[in-house]
Formats: structure tokens, sequence, C-alpha cells
């Protein structure tokens, strides 16, 4: 009871903050706005062909808007050392990686769903009928990512080189997220049967599993040092 | 039995050596301060105790449990007052208390919460953002949280640090309130004038020497190391 308490207090925290501040959801915002923009006016593509390439954008733009977002979701507890705070907890520190993953995910998911009508205002996509499987399809993804990002951000919040280490460790790992992501995506633009790619969204889902089991195991040797 | 009882503790960071084989004993119910030169270990022998480090060698108890072994069930026991303030700068003064006590698995009500905060003088400024509190107040907060957890051992590194002379008083309120409920204060410190009036016992850290001496005998000294 307890350990699920601590968890609901961390996401309670992290989401005050960054509905206070906005520091971290408007630049993942703007980034991937930014996306939208430059790929809407590079290209002037039949509907067929923008079926075809749109799954790359959409995961280009949500990828890249992980790493910057993810990639600062410890910096508020280095700051005033809160980091210490929760090393010296009596909880399982399991509870601390979930209640952060829980937070970026809610992030992460709502800049998603802000950014989705964008991509349709600027690509004329027609996702009506395809929008609750690209809402899984996302949410799916989305798990796998924050899971990852959540953990990569802990371990290199403390380094001096933590922007170029984030990356360089959260890319390679979440390709198989990627690959996943935009097979599914494809699938539901092109209006395949959900049965076409949904096992696209399985392999997601085992995937979420791991990298969620791992990271929660993990994550006690990276706070109790 | 005594609260803290630390038997040959050494540390070393890289190749320097902090602590060589430091052995202290504190009683329940005692306060006991601890003064020393700029990087004698005073707040690394803190930092082993609250369980922030682990020694490189030697042993540690708190109120009878393994200090190395039984790490979860003394951080449940302890509660420490550092440099840093753990406070998040976009969450009210109310509000980080609630986090802080609230990952504790204990849940203040508002009654108590201002309480706690009057006792400390800033209960006005409950529903302040922390980012606009200067450092007297954050260690005042501070105190407040260490009135609302209750721990049966309490480490204070340079407690009155950054407090005004109140702030000294009702600091110095608050360990003799800590030491009569039964627990037990060990303090880091260089103000020998308010530590005279709540300390039962002084050491000076030096060169990982521990040498024990009597307020009586602290106050006399004309120069402690």
């Amino acid at each position: 009871m307890h350990f699920f308490s601590v968890v609901r207090w961390i996401a309670w925290k992290d989401l005050l903050s960054e509905y206070r501040n906005r520091e971290n959801i408007s630049s993942m915002f703007f980034f991937a706005l930014n996306v939208i923009l430059i790929f809407s006016f590079s290209f002037s593509l039949d509907p067929d062909t923008l079926k075809e390439i749109m799954p790359g954008i959409i995961w280009v733009a949500f990828g890249f808007t992980a790493i910057i977002g993810l990639g600062k979701s410890f910096l508020i507890e280095v700051n005033n050392d809160c980091m210490e705070y929760f090393q010296c907890l009596p909880v399982p520190k399991g509870a601390i990686y979930l209640g952060k993953f829980l937070g970026n995910l809610l992030f992460m998911l709502t800049v998603e769903v802000v950014l989705f009508p964008l991509f349709v205002l600027f690509f004329n996509l027609e996702i009506l009928d395809q929008f609750l499987p690209l809402l899984l399809i996302s949410t799916v993804a989305t798990i796998g990512l924050s899971a990852l990002g959540t953990l990569f951000s802990a371990l290199t919040v403390q380094i001096r080189a933590r922007e170029v280490m984030f990356p360089i460790l959260l890319l390679p790992l979440s390709v198989p997220i990627f690959i996943g992501a935009v097979e599914a995506t494809r699938g539901a633009l092109s209006g395949d049967p959900f049965s076409m790619y949904r096992h696209w969204i399985e392999l997601l889902g085992v995937f979420d599993v791991i990298f969620v089991v791992v990271s929660f195991w993990i994550f006690e040797f990276i706070l109790d040092y | 039995m005594n609260a803290i009882r630390g038997e040959s503790l050494s540390k070393s960071f890289q190749h320097y050596q902090v602590l060589k084989g430091v052995s202290i004993e504190v009683a329940r119910g005692e306060c006991y301060a601890l003064f020393g030169p700029n990087g004698a270990g005073k707040t690394t022998l803190l930092r082993i105790f609250a369980t922030l480090h682990r020694p490189s060698a030697g042993s540690f108890e708190i109120m009878g449990m393994d200090g190395r072994r039984e790490r979860t069930k003394v951080r449940a026991l302890i509660y420490m007052i550092g440099h840093g303030s753990y406070l998040y700068d976009d969450l009210s003064v109310k509000e980080n208390i609630q986090f802080a006590i609230g990952v504790r698995g204990w849940n203040p009500t508002d009654g108590e919460i201002k309480k706690a905060l009057d006792q400390v003088g800033i209960g006005r400024f409950a529903r302040l953002r922390s980012r606009y509190l200067s450092a007297g107040m954050k260690k005042r907060l501070s105190i407040a949280k260490a009135l609302l957890i209750r721990p049966k051992v309490l480490f204070l590194d340079e407690g009155y640090a950054s407090l005004d002379e109140r702030g000294v008083e009702m600091m110095n309120e608050c360990i003799r309130a800590f030491t009569k409920a039964g627990a037990c204060v060990l303090m880091t410190t260089h103000d020998r004038g308010p530590t005279a009036e709540v300390a039962d016992r002084v050491g000076v850290l030096n060169r990982s020497v521990l040498r024990e001496m009597t307020v009586k005998e602290m106050v006399a000294a004309d120069a402690l190391f």
C-alpha cells in the first residue's frame, strides 16, 4: 500500500511542478511543432506516398521529443539535493522509479495528444476511423520510451556530459520500439484490419514489460550506490 | 542501548582517506556535537550514519540495527538536515512538506502542518513557492519536516548555518524537544556558543582522531583544534 502511495506522491509532485513551470512540456511541444512544420513544407506528396512516410515523420517527432523531455526529467531531483532525500527514504527505490516513470509517461502522452491534431492539420490525414488503434500504438510505444528514458535520465543526471550520454544510451535500446511503432502506425494509417498489425503492438507490449521490469530492478542500484 | 554506535569507521574518496578507524557512541536522548576543521570528515561521518555513504571499513549501528545490512529499517528511524534543502522550487511550502512526509508513508493533517510551520516561524509562508524562500527559511522548513517526521535519530550538518538569532534559538528549542522525547541528535557545527546550550557531549574530530570533552571544557578552550 505504501509502495503505491510513494508512486502516486512522486508522480503528483512531477506533474504539479511541470504544470507550474511548463519548462519541459513547452520545449517538447515546440520542438515537435518545428519537426511537423519542416516536414509539411518539405514534402508535397500524393496521399498514398504520404501514408507510406507518415509513420516515420510521426515517430521522428515523438522520438526526439522524448529525448528532449525525458533527458531532463531527473534535473528537478538534482536541484536542492532531492536525490539525496530519495536515497534516505525507507522505501523500495523501485517505487521512486515507477513514480518518475508515470509522470514522464503522462507528459509524453499529453504532448502526443496535442500533436496528433497538428499532424492531421498539416498533412491532411484522415485518421478518424483509426483514432483508437493509433492511440493504442502511441500509448504502448510511449510506455517503452518512458521506461528507458526515466532509467537513463537517472543514470546520466549526475554526469557532466549528460546531454551527450543520454541519447547515446537511449537511442540504440529504443530501436525495437521505433520499429514496432512505425510498422504498427503504417498499418493503422493504411486502413489495414487491426489483425494485420496487431503483432507489432504485441511486440511493443513485450518490450514494455521487459524495459519496465529491468529498469525497476536496476534503479535500486543506481540510487542506492 | 546506544542510539548510534560506529566502530573503526574509515572512508576514502579516491586516494584521499577522510576517516581512518573512527569510533563513536551516542546514547538515546543525548545531543552530541562534533567539531573539527574543514575537511576533517565530520560531514562524511554523518553521511555514513545517514546511510548516504558506505564506509570503506568498519561497522555502525543505529538503534541496534546494522547500518550496512538493514539500511531500509535504519532509514525509517533517521532524518538528516544537511546542506541541501530537499525542496522543489515550484511547490509551495505546504506542498513540499506534504510530499516529504507523504513519501515516508504518512499524510499529516493541515492542522499538524500548520502547527509545525508556526513552531519554526514560517506559518504565514505556507502557500509561498519554495523558490522564493531565503536560505534561513529553507533551513526552518527542514526543521519543520523533522518535527513532523519525529525521527529517533536526527543528524544536523551545520545546523545553525544560515539561521538568524531567533532561528538559532528555535533550532535549540527543537533539539531540546527531540532529546527530551528520547531521540538522539548528532550535529556537526562550528558555533560553540549556541552548541553549549544544548550539547550533552562534545567531540573534536581532527585527522581521524576523535577527542571527546565536556561542554565546559569546550567553552573554556581557547581553540578546539
